[in-house]
């Protein structure tokens, strides 16, 4: 707590009281509900009757309808400051009523003390009186009829809620513009109008809420994390953490949405490009290491979709500040032909545990113990892979590749495809001793069909340019085989779901290369 | 009641543009920007043979995007805006 040294603030009449006032003063922060307040109001009054016109007594209690009560309960004739607005005992950073602050003729604070220790008011008291030059009058308090010590209140500016206003209001970490809403406005119908939301409503980001999101992050509200495209416009720590509430988003979420937008508005990612493809493509977040359990998200049963918090709002927060700072709105930039509902959002966690490989994030050279978020251009799935009858690796391969070998179209051969399997699928290749790299070689040999197959036809307009040919060779390569993934790199598997049931899910990437790469990092703080 | 909000976009205030004075005639030379969208190259090459066939002395220069799915980069964009006194683009699709 920090002794207040100017200060305006309105007594019961209305009347103005600056701070200082000429000579010594006691200045007590109270409220009405504090029992120790309440033990502690008559001893301030006989104060302020002893020490007459030498030293002026103030109370400034924390809650306007609280001053009549006070007044009348306790017969009180000294100055009840009204301090409803909590600017003084935001200033003085109070925690707990009542409160004293004793100043001396230059204005200096002498003494201090909160809640009831009988010693120390005896002791402010007594110098109140010497103060007031009165050393020697008695105060009429019976000091040995009083108990020794009675600890406080917590002070109203802490109440929950309370606390995170007035440090929205008056910390002055917070720049972004105020939206005026008319007492007739109904906020969730007035922030569709304002083509804030992505279709569904959106948590209103009041001053309050945002600040409390940015309590989440180390970082600095003005730190400005990337550019985002396609207005490539400078988006702010702020920006995020209002986007973030507006998402659903819990403050201890608010690193990871921060390393997704800086991942997304990397070259690498070109969230640009993601978003713009008539194609309708969109990130998709998996998550690994300790972060994962740390704020609940979930890697078993559902857990690509639906019900987790952490999950939806993550994936979500993202999305929402591509369209709000960046600009990116269906039938604008956003050219998507048709979308699909995993562009409102689509976000894992790995289930490490279940794996019988290491992690996704250890095999891009992070370490287990690493907090890691990947970001993946998808434009295609998630599609179920069922194959219940599966017992050893060879024959559930079979099936992953006959079920990838038809996606997009079943003649192109594809880029990054993500491959997520259920604990129960990746069961099995554990028990059959087979790695990733073994996984990926069967994919690429059983879907691979003779070049001619691969080439459009009359009967499908689909499939690689009759002219093409002559790039491998000519006539020759026609039965030259081709698998439908240009590299076994591209197929990334994953682990994520319960132990339910012999399905797995796989989503067709977009375009690969230089258009969007699957990019990693480090969560920050 | 909740009374405001803090604004969740990049707060730019729209800016009105307005477009360039259009010439009287075709003059110069005309920039023919392929966006690396399949066939653009196709109709950009009818468009420039239709334009040296009906506005003879006017001289065209290909530029080609790295990729369709990233903004055209600085160079390429101060280039045209360098050597040529007007733009098409072949968009895609």
């Amino acid at each position: 707590m920090h002794p207040p040294t100017t200060f305006a603030l309105r007594d019961a009449e209305g009347r103005e009281r600056q701070f200082p006032p000429d000579g010594p003063v006691l200045l007590a922060l109270v409220k009405e509900d504090c029992d120790t307040c309440n033990l502690t109001l008559p001893l301030l009054e006989k104060v302020h009757q002893a020490t007459e016109d030498g030293l002026d007594v103030w109370v400034a209690v924390q809650k306007t309808d609280d001053i009549p009560v006070l007044k009348e309960r306790h017969s009180l004739t000294m100055p009840l400051l009204d301090d409803d607005a909590l600017d003084l005992s935001y200033e003085t950073d109070i925690d707990t009523v009542p409160t004293l602050f004793l100043y001396d003729e230059q204005q200096n604070c002498t003494l201090q003390t909160f809640g009831f220790d009988r010693h120390e008011w005896r002791e402010i008291a007594s110098e109140s009186m010497t103060l007031a030059g009165r050393p020697d009058r008695d105060t009429q308090i019976e000091w040995d009829a009083l108990p020794v010590q009675r600890p406080g209140c917590g002070a109203r500016n802490y109440e929950p809620g309370v606390y995170e206003r007035l440090q929205a209001l008056k910390s002055g970490d917070l720049l972004s513009r105020l939206v005026d809403l008319a007492a007739s406005d109904d906020i969730y119908e007035f922030m569709y109008e304002q083509g804030y939301t992505d279709g569904f409503p959106v948590v209103p980001p009041t001053r309050e809420r945002v600040w409390k999101m940015l309590q989440g992050t180390q970082r600095d509200p003005q730190d400005d994390v990337a550019v985002m495209p396609p207005n490539l416009a400078p988006i702010t720590v702020e920006k995020i953490a209002i986007n973030a509430v507006m998402a659903g988003a819990k403050p201890e979420y608010l690193p990871s949405i921060i390393t997704l937008v800086e991942i997304a508005c990397t070259e690498t990612f070109n969230i640009h490009g993601v978003l713009a493809t008539t194609m309708g493509a969109t990130p998709v977040g998996i998550f690994n290491g300790p972060i994962r359990d740390r704020i609940g998200m979930n890697y078993l049963h559902g857990a690509l979709g639906s019900g987790n918090r952490a999950n939806a709002s993550i994936g979500r927060a993202l999305r929402l500040c591509a369209r709000n700072v960046g600009g990116s709105l269906p039938g604008g930039t956003d050219r998507a032909t048709q979308g699909g509902p995993h562009r409102m959002t689509m976000n894992f966690a790995e289930n490490e545990a279940a794996s019988p490989w290491e992690s996704y994030a250890v095999e891009r050279g992070f370490e287990p113990t690493d907090d890691v978020a990947t970001l993946m251009a998808m434009s295609g799935g998630p599609a179920t892979v069922a194959d219940e009858r599966a017992r050893d690796g060879r024959a559930l391969a079979g099936t992953l590749a006959a079920s990838m070998s038809c996606m997009q179209d079943p003649k192109s051969p594809m880029v990054d495809t993500l491959v997520v399997l259920s604990p129960d699928h990746a069961g099995i290749f554990g028990r059959s001793g087979w790695s990733k790299d073994d996984v990926r070689e069967c994919i690429m040999e059983e879907t691979s069909i003779p070049l001619k197959d691969r080439l459009r036809s009359d009967d499908a307009g689909c499939g690689l340019p009759p002219g093409i040919v002559e790039q491998f060779g000519g006539e020759a390569a026609l039965d030259m085989p081709i698998a439908k993934f240009r590299d076994k790199s591209n197929i990334i598997l994953v682990v994520a779901g319960s132990s339910a049931a012999k399905f797995s899910t796989i989503l067709g990437g977009w375009a690969g290369g230089a258009y969007s790469m699957p990019a990693s990092s480090k969560i920050g703080v | 009641m909740v009374t405001q909000i803090l604004d969740p976009t990049d707060e730019r205030v729209p800016i009105k543009r307005s477009l360039t004075p259009r010439p009287e005639a075709l003059h110069g030379t005309i920039a023919l920007l392929d966006i690396s969208k399949p066939r653009g190259d196709k109709f950009l090459d009818r468009l420039e043979q239709l334009l040296h066939e009906r506005a003879p002395g006017v001289e065209t220069r290909r530029f080609m995007k790295p990729t369709v799915a990233k903004p055209a980069p600085e160079p390429i964009k101060q280039a045209i805006l360098e050597e040529c006194d007007f733009v098409i683009e072949a968009l895609a699709d």
